[in-house]
């Protein structure tokens, strides 16, 4: 073929002349002209050689560094305290404004994954709550601050820490630095604190205010502080709305002492009396409730005062209430010196009788002293309502938020803020985004508590110390170090700056003769102590005069009272989804507040919630509470007083990340407040009528009671109100029905004075279930003689009556077992993973009922149903009692999640852990950008011994089968027998009361079958012949009915 | 191979057909082009189905928490139409094996259609089990095949294994026992087919040449299949029934779930057959294979079996009382007044209630009432299963755990394609194979026809029929009938109409234009009963047959009829069309 026959466009076809001489001329003039108009170089083919081999290499380079990071690289020179693959513990302490929990960080490959108490401790002695089990977690929070902001009008800029500090410093004018922070437990950072501002000038309150209480011991006896609670030494115990199991100043001290004041075994009970409206976790555990409005409590408090001091007057009080406490008083009497009464009241002439009554009680040097006074309350919001007042007069220029969040939690918040505006330097010393960061132009990000030095002293002369377990992920400074910048000290070290302060307690004791052997025996154990001079007190008050002053009843008809939860307090902890999911365990609804109601039983067969309104569960209803309205969720509540309700405190955080931002709806600005002291209650409140439903109503059981009674309106007989309640039908036919409620062996409940006859009842359904279930055709004897007695038999054994319902073994299990959050819509579908629920029931009278706490987990089974079913044997048993689950096995039928009588396992219905192949199924919390543990921040806080669970398999409680090997292992490798301090559970590890306690039980002198001796112990639905590893105690209550009628 | 068949028996096969015409009816849907009715319902089915596929890949891509099943209940509309469509299935088994085994004759006008039927219900039963994993990819755990993961094999413990067996066997013997009746019938479609079509027909029928050696042998095998299908119909549904049966759950642990399980599927399984046949006798115009009679004997079936269910239910009320077992007892309260009690007692009203309706032969014998009640029970049986399934699971033994259950568009949107799948395939089903068996049906044409037995038999017991073909003479009826007339005089004459030589059969005289059902009726009183009778009448006879019955008849001519029966008589469909275009009422 000739070339000229080759066309390529039309003019080739065409023989365009002029195109066709352009054609020949193939290194023209013009373009290189061209081509030195876009380089603008003199390139040549050399240049062009060199340029393309600087371009290639540049951008090899380039690309080098945005090669992802290797998540795996092995260690040049290995730090001698990290094995690969050995978990490392440091001692440590978990401390949020006044919360205190003394710890054990387990650190894995150098990053913290799980918080175990620290049973050196004396206050703790090991035990730990939910919110300090989840701490961990808040470290990895993707929405943390990562680098010092200064924030203005135009735009948020980062800078250096260096000069942001300078800058700040700069800024500030001595005398007019105001520093605002909830309570510092730490010395050292006290004095870092007043060293910049002086001390005065530093602002202390805390979230749920306990102001009126230091106020009125202050008065009462010259001592700012809470005093230190024996609740084990009290026989009876009276708590005017004091969560002093839950949330109340030291709940994880208080719980142990509580419960060991309390063994049904030796028949010796505390009487736990709590006056409160709403149902809060430590009313739920009391003997008996005596119900007051919130407006009441005063009176109620001054009523018992008059029982038992005399002479004063009292306000008008319900008469149920008045006779209830006429006999409480007497009973206190019988009980002077071995009693105890504490009220969560801020009201400062409630405190003084409430003191008062102590005094004539003799308790104090008993129940309660000044000796080891707590400094886990400090607070006082008086001092920022004082600082809106200086604010307005000018006298401010800068203040400093040392990690507290008035804005949202200051019951003034928006005083504060119009306040806010016109300080021209707003510091925020904050972790994260939150209402306060909002209003601050500059945000000097601090570490986290796991990042932290720093020392903590909860009580007097007890120190605990913290010390970091990770260094900083981020760009951030620990706090104490930055306020020794901003005073313009030369060293900055806040470790030096500690170990200075800690001369004076080193020169105090006498064990250690250097400085650094007591420094780092004090760290090796989490802490040291002095001994505390014991502080003589001496009661001096005007009773009479604070019975004058103690809040008046209302008349109105409706009262709401709000109050913290166990798991997110106001608001300090919402941003932890570890928390959020938690159910609260008495409500058990979890992400949002739900307005708690009373619950009506008609005395025929319906309850109505709110009386006549008839409001059901998930309803959502308006409700005006002074000048706000809010719209909010229905709760029905067993317990709850008529004509009052109740709402959680915490919720409707804004700017405070995905997991808080509009969860639930904030009630700080309803609160009332009195001579600027906080009330946790408002008269002035109306629900103005429905509003449709709640789109995810997030509650985790539906079913709250197991065998209520209430009076039969026609024949006055008592009847089981939940029975004839369950269902149309049941009212007619069904009044009493056998079985549906009262006869399961789910919970057995006894008073004290019964339980021998309860006790033999117990022992007669135990050996009727056993008759039935030797009537089997399967050798289960042979088994259990050949298998089940032989090596060793893991079980677990719950005591009820130590369960209190705190939630910390949930929290536990979710951290220790990567069990994923699922978020507000799945928990609202029943899609909870928990492994570990809290099963919550009420029993007894219908209007004041008790309440029974049972951790539910997979119950191991010997016999288990679940396992026989599985078509492929991803379930099966171990030699060792357990039943394991092969996640890789699983096809994700359900039916063991079906046969399971406990309803335990736990189906990955969508794809909750981003393990999942198909990447379109991650479930996202709150329309986060990437789904809950997406990223690989949270990613850092799996355990790596735990398997994360992929989409469509079963999962459930596998008894910490990790942590049973790793005993194994260490038993082994050590060349001796097993001991039962090897093995741990999470859960057991976790529980601040020992409510749980887990071991071989073949082997004799364990623990655990120490505590199967026990006449009370019997098996969940014992006669299906399911053979349980998990054994319950039977629930003893010390009620005194003569209260309720 | 004829039996003695009682003359009161009433004839399964009626209008006095021929083989050829059992042929040319049955065949003949295969070969005309589909009609709008089957477009339109072919299109609907496949939309249907692929909304379910969907559905299915939804589910799939996102995970059963697109289902709104949750911790308490982990089963819910999918394992109860898995249970559904199984019982569903039944019925066709029961009529091709059982009743091949007692020699029930009835069994084949529906034989064929109740067998695809149960292999088309078996196949939407089967997938149910495999999208309900939580990781279907993984499925194939469940198979017992060598491997390298030990080897680990399933659990034999497992009910749901057993599921894997059970059904698959009963799918494998349901579709051999179809085929190998389908092979004679596809001979015969390949007979009368051209080109290609023939090819493929041919091919299916595994070159079928009606030989005596094939016949024995199509005989041997389909007693064979039988005898394994029989223990198939009573065990699958066992087996099913084992999933809850042995289960600890209270209201699932019974031991009655077996026989209560197997009544219950031939109950819902024949309602099903009596739905589908109901359509297609009509639109197929099967009703001379399809009787009145097969109709009856079905809803006996379900009368039976109906209330065998009913039983069972009382049963299991009666021991849950018995029992003195709490949860138990609870168990089954819960499901008569716990938050689900409308699915009990729409359960029980249609499951124990409405079958009682076919005590009465006037409903058991009426099209409307059963094709209604065939729904209503299906319904009534769906509901069962999800009394059975999610009641049981929403309150067991920890009250903590109680919940609610209902579906989410996913779930409805599978359970709706199960319908499209179904209702697809036994629309292609029509289209390709004889909806009824031709070569079982012609079987029984000497003992159960028409022209052999029952009131209008026009042969008698015992002669030998087997040359008779059409085409030959027929045998013939013929009628007398007087009629009085009053003259003008006033004097009664008595006229005598011959009604001409013709066979018995009966045809539908309305197709004549100019008369209606009176006419009709009138005609037939008089012996005139078929278009071949009609075409030989005079006009004056038929006037005069019109003038001396009841009735006001005057606008009617009966000029056109002879002409018009003669047509109709011979078939000549189109020229009949076109000569009725012209008339006018029936009038030139």
């Amino acid at each position: 073929m000739k070339s000229s026959n080759i066309w390529i466009g039309e003019k080739d076809l065409t023989k365009d002349p002029s195109f066709i001489e352009e054609s020949q001329l193939e290194f023209r003039q013009d373009n290189q002209e061209l081509a030195e108009g876009i380089v603008e170089s003199n390139g040549n083919r050399r240049d062009f050689l060199k340029i393309l081999g600087f371009g290639v290499g540049a951008a090899t380079i380039a690309a080098g560094c945005d090669i992802p990071v290797k998540r795996a690289i092995p260690y040049v020179v290995k730090p001698d305290e990290i094995v690969p693959g050995v978990a490392t513990y440091y001692a440590s302490s978990i401390v949020q404004g006044g919360d205190f929990c003394p710890v054990l960080v387990k650190t894995r490959e150098g990053r913290p994954i799980k918080i175990e108490g620290n049973k050196a401790s004396e206050i703790t002695q090991g035990g730990t709550s939910a919110r300090a089990q989840a701490a961990v977690l808040s470290l990895y929070d993707t929405n943390r601050y990562k680098n010092p902001l200064k924030i203005t009008d135009e735009a948020i800029e980062k800078h250096s820490w260096d000069t942001i500090l300078k800058e700040v410093s700069s800024n500030m004018s001595a005398d007019s630095v105001r520093i605002v922070t909830n309570t510092v437990m730490s010395p050292s950072l006290k004095a870092a604190m007043n060293g910049l501002a002086g001390e005065e000038n530093v602002i202390s309150y805390d979230p749920v205010s306990a102001a009126a209480m230091l106020d009125a011991n202050e008065s009462t006896f010259g001592v700012r502080a809470v005093p230190n609670y024996h609740f084990d030494k009290a026989e009876v115990i009276v708590s005017f709305n004091a969560d002093f199991l839950g949330t109340w100043v030291s709940p994880i001290e208080f719980s142990r002492q509580y419960i060991a004041g309390r063994n049904p075994e030796k028949r010796k009970m505390s009487r736990h009396v709590q006056v409160e409206s709403h149902m809060s976790m430590t009313g739920s555990n009391s003997d008996n409730r005596i119900l007051v409005k919130p407006s009441e409590q005063g009176a109620a408090i001054a009523h018992l005062c008059n029982a038992i001091i005399g002479g004063i007057s009292v306000p008008n009080l319900n008469d149920k209430a008045k006779a209830g406490l006429t006999r409480v008083a007497a009973e206190l009497r019988n009980a002077a010196g071995k009693s105890l009464v504490i009220s969560a009241s801020n009201n400062p002439a409630e405190q003084v009788l409430v003191n008062a009554i102590n005094n004539a009680l003799g308790n104090y040097g008993s129940t309660l002293s000044f000796d080891g006074a707590s400094h886990q309350r400090q607070g006082d919001e008086r001092g920022l309502y004082q600082l809106i007042t200086d604010i307005k007069a000018g006298k401010v220029n800068t203040v400093i938020f040392n990690d507290c969040n008035p804005l949202y939690d200051f019951s003034g918040a928006a005083q504060l803020a119009e306040a806010l505006a016109s300080v021209d330097n707003k510091v925020g010393l904050l972790y994260a985004p939150s209402e306060t960061a909002e209003l601050c132009n500059y945000i000097l990000p601090v570490h986290h508590n796991l990042e932290s030095w720093g020392d903590v002293e909860a009580k007097k002369g007890t120190i605990n110390l913290l010390q970091p377990t990770i260094s900083p992920l981020f760009d951030t400074m620990q706090a104490g170090s930055i306020f020794l910048a901003l005073s313009g000290a030369e060293n900055t070290d806040y470790l030096a700056f500690m170990k200075e302060n800690a001369q004076t307690a080193f020169s105090a004791q006498s064990n250690f003769a250097s400085f650094d052997m007591y420094w780092d025996n004090a760290l090796a154990s989490g802490g040291m102590s002095s001994t505390s001079e014991s502080a003589s007190t001496s009661f001096v008050a005007d009773v009479a005069a604070a019975a004058a002053n103690v809040s008046k009843p209302s008349n109105s008809a409706l009262e709401i009272s709000f109050f913290e939860t166990i798991n997110i307090g106001n608001g300090q902890y919402a941003t932890n989804p570890w928390l959020m999911e938690t159910p609260d365990p008495v409500a058990r609804t979890s992400w949002g507040n739900y307005l708690a109601v009373p619950v009506n039983f008609d005395g025929v067969k319906r309850f109505f919630g709110m009386g006549e309104m008839n409001l059901k569960d998930g309803d959502m209803v308006n409700v005006r509470v002074g000048e706000k309205t809010v719209k909010v969720p229905v709760i029905q509540q067993f317990g709850q007083m008529p004509g009052t309700v109740s709402l959680a405190l915490g919720y409707g955080r804004t700017n405070s990340g995905p997991c808080a931002s509009g969860v639930g709806v904030n009630v700080n600005d309803c609160l009332v407040v009195v001579d600027n002291y906080t009330q946790y209650y408002n008269s002035d409140v109306e629900i103005l009528g429905r509003a449709g439903k709640e789109d995810h109503f997030s509650c985790v059981q539906y079913h709250h009671t197991l065998g209520v009674t209430a009076e039969d309106s026609e024949t006055g007989e008592t009847i089981n109100a939940d029975e004839t309640a369950l269902a149309p039908g049941y009212g007619g036919i069904g009044k009493g029905y056998q079985g549906a409620l009262t006869d399961r062996s789910i919970i057995f409940t006894s008073h004290v004075d019964d339980l021998d006859d309860n006790i033999h009842d117990l022992k007669h359904f135990r050996e009727h279930a056993e008759h039935l279930n030797s009537k089997t055709l399967y050798p289960y004897e042979d088994y259990k003689e050949d298998f089940y007695t032989q090596g060793h038999h893991w079980g677990l054994h719950v005591d009820l009556n130590s369960c209190i319902g705190c939630s910390a073994c949930t929290v536990a299990c979710m951290s220790e077992n990567n069990v994923p959050v699922v978020g507000k819509k799945e928990v609202s579908r029943h899609h909870e993973m928990t492994w570990l629920r809290i099963d919550r029931y009420y029993y007894g009278d219908v209007d004041n009922p008790n309440t029974v706490y049972q951790p539910m987990m997979c119950q191991h089974c010997d016999n288990a149903p679940c396992e026989n079913v599985c078509p492929v044997n991803a379930t099966n048993h171990s030699s060792e009692g357990l039943n394991q689950m092969a996640y890789n096995r699983c096809i994700g039928t359900r039916y063991c999640a079906n046969n399971c009588p406990y309803k335990v396992r736990r189906f990955n219905w969508l794809d909750y852990t981003t393990a999942d192949i198909f990447p379109a199924n991650q479930v996202k919390l709150n329309n986060e950008d990437v789904p809950f543990g997406a990223d690989n921040l949270t990613r850092m806080v799996l355990n790596p011994d735990v398997t994360v669970r992929s989409r469509g398999v079963i999962e459930k409680c596998s008894f910490c089968v990790q942590r049973l090997q790793e005993g194994k292992l260490t038993a082994k490798a050590e060349g001796r027998k097993l001991k039962d301090s090897d093995i741990t559970t999470a859960c057991v590890t976790a529980c601040p009361t020992g409510a749980l306690t887990f071991g071989d039980v073949n082997d004799k002198h364990s623990a655990i079958s120490k505590k199967l001796k026990s006449d009370l112990n019997y098996n969940v639905l014992e006669e299906i012949n399911v053979r349980s590893s998990v054994t319950y105690t039977m629930k003893v209550n010390n009620r005194d009915n003569s209260l309720d009628a | 191979m004829s039996s003695p068949v009682s003359n009161i028996r009433e004839p399964l096969i009626t209008g006095h057909k021929s083989y050829h015409d059992i042929t040319e009816d049955l065949v003949s849907p295969t070969e005309r082009t589909p009609s709008a009715g089957w477009i339109i319902g072919f299109a609907l089915s496949v939309l249907t189905l692929l909304f379910g596929v969907f559905c299915i890949l939804w589910t799939i891509w996102h995970g059963i928490g697109t289902w709104d099943l949750n911790r308490t209940v982990n089963w819910g509309w999918d394992i109860t139409n898995f249970v559904w469509w199984i019982g569903i299935g039944h019925a066709g088994t029961l009529i091709s094996a059982i009743l091949l085994l007692f020699r029930q004759k009835w069994r084949t006008g529906v034989n064929r259609a109740a067998e695809a039927m149960t292999i088309f219900a078996v196949m939407c039963a089967g997938l149910f089990p495999l999208i309900h994993m939580g990781r279907i990819w993984m499925a194939m755990f469940i198979f017992p095949y060598p491997n390298t993961r030990g080897p680990l094999w399933p659990n034999f413990n497992s009910p749901l294994l057993w599921d894997v067996f059970a059904i698959s066997t009963y799918f494998t013997v349901s579709l051999l026992f179809w085929y190998t009746g389908l092979v004679p019938d596809f001979a015969t479609v390949r007979d009368r087919a051209k080109g290609f079509r023939r090819k493929v027909y041919n091919f299916l029928s595994f070159g079928w040449t009606g030989s005596a050696k094939h016949w024995q042998r199509w005989e041997s095998l389909s007693l064979v299949l039988a005898g394994i299908a029989t223990p198939l119909v009573l065990s699958v549904h066992t087996i099913v029934s084992f999933d809850f049966a042995t289960s600890v759950i209270p209201g699932w642990h019974t031991t009655i779930f077996p026989p209560y399980f197997v009544a219950g599927a031939i109950f819902s399984g024949f309602a099903m057959v009596l739905t589908l046949m109901l359509v297609v006798r009509k639109i197929l115009k099967l009703e001379d294979y399809i009787t009145i009679g097969h109709i009856e004997s079905m809803n006996k079936v379900i009368l039976v079996t109906g209330t065998i269910v009913g039983v069972a239910y009382l049963t299991e009320l009666f021991i849950s009382w018995y029992s003195g077992y709490v949860y138990e007892q609870f168990a089954f309260f819960n499901r008569a007044m716990g938050p689900y009690y409308w699915s009990y007692f729409g359960m029980m009203f249609c499951n124990v209630i409405s079958p009682q309706f076919f005590w009465s032969k006037k409903i058991r014998r009426n099209l409307w009432w059963t094709f209604f009640l065939s729904i209503v029970i299906n319904i009534g049986m769906w509901f069962e299963r999800f009394v059975i399934i999610a009641t049981t699971l929403a309150r067991d033994y920890i009250p903590s755990s109680w919940s609610y259950y209902s579906p989410t568009w996913v779930e409805i949107g599978i359970y709706l394609g199960t319908f499209g799948l179904f209702f697809t395939l036994f629309l292609i089903f029509t289209r390709v194979a004889p909806v009824v068996a031709i070569a079982e049906v012609k079987s029984i044409l000497k003992t159960a026809g028409d022209q052999y037995t029952g009131p209008n038999a026009i042969h008698g017991h015992g002669h030998d029929h087997s040359a008779h073909t059409h085409g030959e003479e027929l045998e013939t009826v013929s009628a007398v009938s007087s009629v009085s007339e009053t003259t003008d005089e006033g004097t009664v004459v008595e006229r005598e109409i011959v009604v001409p030589p013709h066979t018995g059969s009966e045809d539908d005289l309305k197709k004549i234009e100019g008369i209606g059902p009176k006419i009709e009726r009138a005609l037939k009183d008089r012996g005139i009963r078929s278009f071949q009778a009609l075409s030989g009448m005079s006009v004056e006879d038929l006037q005069y047959i019109l003038d001396t019955s009841e009735g006001n008849f005057t606008g009617n001519s009966p000029e056109s009829w002879a002409q018009q029966a003669n047509l109709a008589a011979e078939g000549r469909w189109a020229e009949l069309k076109e000569l009725q275009d012209r008339l006018d009422g029936g009038k030139f």
